[in-house]
């Protein structure tokens, strides 16, 4: 029993912390701040359970405890001040953003396929009421709406994938499921791809990513695109790792392609965009084509590098709509590039979140982004992906170019009088936990040997 | 005297000072002080060691050597040695001619101009004293950064499309690079003392042909893109004629030497074979480029513009001279390299000087500017007179090692140079003609050097006559090392 407890304490903490802010809001008077207080505590538990190196834990949850506890912490942080200045602050808000963390946890170290699919579900679920959290935005609404619709559809093919799986092997187990020869698990598999693809917005099943992340309020952008891709990208990498030579033979090229598209639509979409949360989920897009370069390079140190890659992704991300969702004072955010113009000499220190953010993403050192790249290449290489890596250096090269538009905005153009540089105040916690991410972000690009080393540790130094 | 860690301290003193900057945003004669101050500091604590390096102290090389992400074999690894030492000194020479030259851009946000300029001091001083690969890559990125916030926040014209280019331009050729840096790395992994940056070992690593040269391709192609060859050199013209002086100092003086010694330490000792086989590509770019900008610089109407097209000139008759094979050519290459530092930095603050005293730096409003002020005049002749490399400057000296290397392993390259060299005489006599003699075609007055100008041009040249006279010291400087890099690429030499 303890033993279980033990276990799965960072799934108990996050599933009572969650029930426990919803059942607070019986009671009679709570004070606005009592929410995101004891979210943030029930937040910490599993980053705690995490550092303190268990006994009984497996690796990957034990990193994913830590990974989503910091970001769960963070945007909590940063939402609180946000919702309550635009009025949708509650328990709601709060009690499903803990079960969202849950089901990403839960998808991270699934071995089973059925509980692959509930966390998926489990965290989808509370992610579209989370987009839709402001009531009177019809944008949020929408947004909500187009990653519902989509998303249903893409569990459906996810679930079909599953029952073909299981069809040919007559096992749940992911590892063993996936080393029954034959076609039709290889199918199964594909289908499974899909699925997993679309919620880490893979081309050519990325298209909800832009007007989702234009219609979610920025800290729950923020969330979704860290949280949500990271824990999806756990599944993939487990998916990938298990994957038999035969079925590797068929479906590798396809993804090779799909890792391809994916960097170019990514990078390439992302030019054009006038707004800039679509701008950003473009590039998180960009981002999660590296991923998949590095998931197929899973045996050949892949996995390390998209491990490294998705806690520094979780990090720039978090940093720049945590910055988007600061440097905004309207009902909705500051969206347009053109309403940033010299916000840099306005608002410093945020404009300088973003900027760290944006170089970042952008790869440029010394940030977590450059030595991100690094890792990812790197394994692409080992793994012999030449003709991909070299692609994919070039797209990121258009990924320095809108890096540097949004940049050029905050810096190097001024026109505040059609913008107005007013922001609200983002609270002690927006604002620590701002500064944190862009701390982390130089942290690990200067010193990546901490999170690598833990990495490393964790999987047995292999 | 060893226990200091002295690279660390010339890398990171200039952005220390960088990021005390912003304390004094409020008064720009403070910000001006303490960047001067600062300069001065980088500059003296360059000349300790350079003189601790000429007595010996530290004997052939100076090494700072750390782990940093052991789990690659990366590690924080600096190091001196003569021909290191050379550019590290020019270096913090023309951080202190930037602060000198900069009265007139820095009157918006003085801080932050001397901020990025100390910035970009700590990244070129790095790229010079790098002996790792990963941390040589991250500083060559690491320069565009204050660089294009430079020309992108306090350029003039069109500064935001030229930022992005320059930086755009530079990016495209780093991260083809730094793939060839990770290619390095796992090609490295195989080898018995596993996965490793350090260049020494690299050097060591048996790496196939075919490979070996698309790895040199991607090295060259970054440098290249930064030196800069023909045809990758289109972003510099712009660069330069819309930077503020001191960016314009900063990318002659400095980045277009960081491409031509990261040529001549990184790509050369790493890929022999395909250094070989790209040497007559690289040499026949070189020279077309040497004619090329001869003929466009000729053309030019702005004064800065037509500066910025003699350094592509410059710049190719030293990467003829770097892929020649001749050692004497070598060296020839290094000095015409300090002094096209040396003279260019000259031009464009004069140039800039120009600019501030008259709006405009096209050729039409110029002219009889000896008469109107004669100090400034003589100043101008000199430092044109040294691009011309007139004997006793040090333009001569480079030149003439150069010629005399090609004449012994090539003879048609040889003749080439020489007549492209009498090519920039055609624009750089053009360049004196239109600026100082003839009748005056403006009227609004032209006041003489001023104390600061005097002082930024007499530090330059010294070091022009110098270089021209004596150049034996910095020849020796480098020659341990230029022999080591010869012998390992061209080892019948």
């Amino acid at each position: 029993m303890s033993a279980f407890v033990v276990a799965y304490f960072p799934h108990l903490c996050l599933a009572f912390g969650g029930l426990l802010v919803l059942c607070l809001s019986m009671a009679r008077s709570v004070p606005a701040g009592f929410y995101p207080a004891t979210a943030a505590l029930f937040a910490a538990l599993p980053g705690l359970w995490a550092v303190a190196g268990p006994q009984g834990g497996s690796p990957i949850a034990c990193f994913y405890a830590g990974l989503l506890s910091v970001i769960a912490l963070a945007t909590i942080a940063l939402l609180a001040r946000y919702a309550e200045r635009r009025g949708f602050a509650g328990d709601a808000l709060y009690g499903l953003l803990l079960w969202s963390a849950l089901g990403m946890l839960l998808l991270a170290d699934a071995d089973d396929w059925i509980m692959l699919a509930v966390g998926l579900e489990l965290a989808s679920l509370c992610l579209y009421a989370l987009i839709a959290a402001r009531l009177d935005d019809n944008l949020g609404t929408e947004a909500a709406l187009k990653y519902f619709l989509p998303g249903a559809m893409a569990l459906a093919v996810l679930l079909f994938g599953m029952a073909l799986i299981y069809a040919a092997s007559g096992s749940m187990e992911i590892a063993a499921s996936l080393a029954a020869p034959g076609p039709l698990t290889a199918a199964g598999l594909a289908l499974v791809l899909v699925g997993v693809g679309f919620k880490l917005s893979l081309a050519p099943v990325h298209l909800w990513t832009p007007d989702v992340y234009q219609g979610a309020p920025a800290p729950v952008a923020a969330f979704l695109s860290s949280g949500s891709k990271a824990a999806a990208a756990a599944a993939l990498l487990h998916v990938c790792s298990e994957v038999s030579p035969e079925a590797r033979e068929l479906l590798w090229p396809a993804l090779a392609v799909g890792a391809g598209l994916t960097m170019a639509v990514g990078n390439l979409g992302a030019v054009a965009q006038a707004s800039v949360k679509r701008l950003l989920a473009y590039s998180s897009i960009a981002q999660m084509g590296y991923i998949l370069m590095a998931a197929m390079a899973v045996n050949d140190g892949g996995g390390e590098a998209a491990l490294f890659y998705l806690a520094a992704f979780a990090l720039m991300d978090l940093a720049a709509f945590g910055a988007v969702g600061a440097l905004s004072a309207q009902i909705g955010d500051r969206d347009d590039i053109a309403a940033y113009r010299g916000l840099g000499y306005v608002h410093p220190w945020r404009a300088g979140v973003l900027a760290i953010g944006l170089a970042s993403l952008a790869g440029l050192p010394p940030t977590a982004g450059f030595v991100g790249k690094f890792l990812v290449f790197g394994a692409a290489l080992s793994a012999g992906y030449v003709g991909l890596a070299a692609f994919g250096i070039i797209t990121a090269v258009v990924g320095v170019f809108y890096a540097l538009r949004l940049l050029a905005a905050l810096y190097m153009r001024e026109s505040l009088i059609a913008h107005p540089a007013a922001v609200y105040a983002a609270g002690p916690a927006g604002t620590l936990a701002l500064g944190v991410m862009a701390a982390g972000l130089v942290g690990l690009g200067l010193f990546p040997q901490t999170l690598l080393g833990a990495i490393a540790a964790l999987f047995g130094g292999a | 005297m060893r226990q200091l860690p002295w690279l660390s301290l010339i890398i990171f003193w200039p952005l220390v000072a960088a990021c005390v900057m912003p304390a004094l945003r409020g008064d720009a004669a403070a910000c001006r002080r303490f960047a001067v101050l600062a300069a001065l500091g980088e500059l003296a604590l360059c000349a300790l060691i350079a003189g601790l390096f000429a007595a010996g102290s530290f004997g052939p090389e100076l090494v700072e050597d750390a782990a940093w992400i052991p789990s690659f074999g990366i590690r924080y690894s600096l190091s001196l040695d003569g021909l290191s030492l050379i550019f590290v000194v020019l270096t913090a020479l023309i951080g202190l001619c930037c602060m000198l030259a900069s009265r007139h851009d820095d009157r918006e946000r003085p801080a932050l101009y001397h901020g990025l300029i100390l910035a970009s001091l700590t990244t070129v001083q790095g790229i010079f004293l790098a002996s790792d690969v990963f941390l040589f890559a991250l500083f060559w990125e690491a320069q565009l950064i204050p660089v294009f916030f430079l020309i992108g926040v306090f350029g003039h014209g069109d500064k935001l499309r030229v930022a992005m280019k320059f930086f755009l331009f530079s990016a495209t050729g780093g991260l083809l690079m730094f793939l060839a840096v990770i290619a390095l790395g796992v090609l490295s992994a195989n080898a018995p003392d596993g996965p490793n940056f350090a260049l020494e070992a690299l050097t060591r690593l048996d790496i196939p042909q075919n490979v070996g040269r698309w790895l040199f391709a991607a090295f060259v192609l970054s440098f290249a893109i930064k030196i800069p060859l023909v045809p990758v050199h289109m972003w510099l013209p712009d660069a330069h004629t819309e930077a503020p002086t001191a960016g314009s100092l900063i990318l002659a003086g400095l980045l277009l030497k960081t491409g031509g010694y990261a040529l001549i330490r990184f790509a050369l000792p790493l890929f022999p074979e395909a250094a070989h086989a790209f040497a007559p590509a690289l040499t026949v770019l070189g020279l077309v480029g040497l004619f090329y900008a001869s003929a466009v610089a000729v053309a030019q109407e702005d004064v800065k513009r037509l500066i910025a097209y003699s350094s592509i000139g410059h710049m190719g008759l030293a990467v003829a001279a770097m892929v020649s094979g001749s050692r004497l050519a070598l060296g020839g290459a290094v000095l015409l390299m300090v002094s096209h530092a040396l003279t260019s930095g000259g031009l464009f603050s004069l140039a800039g000087a120009i600019g501030e005293r008259l709006g405009s730096r096209r050729f039409d409003i110029l002219g009889g500017i000896w008469n109107k002020a004669p100090h400034f005049g003589a100043a101008f002749l000199f430092c044109v007179l040294a691009s011309a490399a007139l004997p006793g400057l040090s333009g001569f000296v480079g030149e003439a090692m150069i010629v005399f290397g090609l004449f012994k392993v090539n003879v048609l390259a040889a003749g080439l140079a020489v007549a492209g060299m009498a090519a920039t005489l055609v624009y750089l006599l053009r360049l004196a003609r239109d600026v100082l003699y003839g009748p005056p075609r403006s009227a609004v007055p032209f006041p003489d050097l001023d104390a600061r100008e005097a002082v930024l041009l007499s530090l330059l040249a010294v070091g022009i006559v110098w270089l021209g006279l004596f150049p034996g010291p910095v020849l020796g400087l480098a020659a341990e090392p230029l022999n080591a890099i010869a012998a390992r690429v061209w080892p019948g030499l």
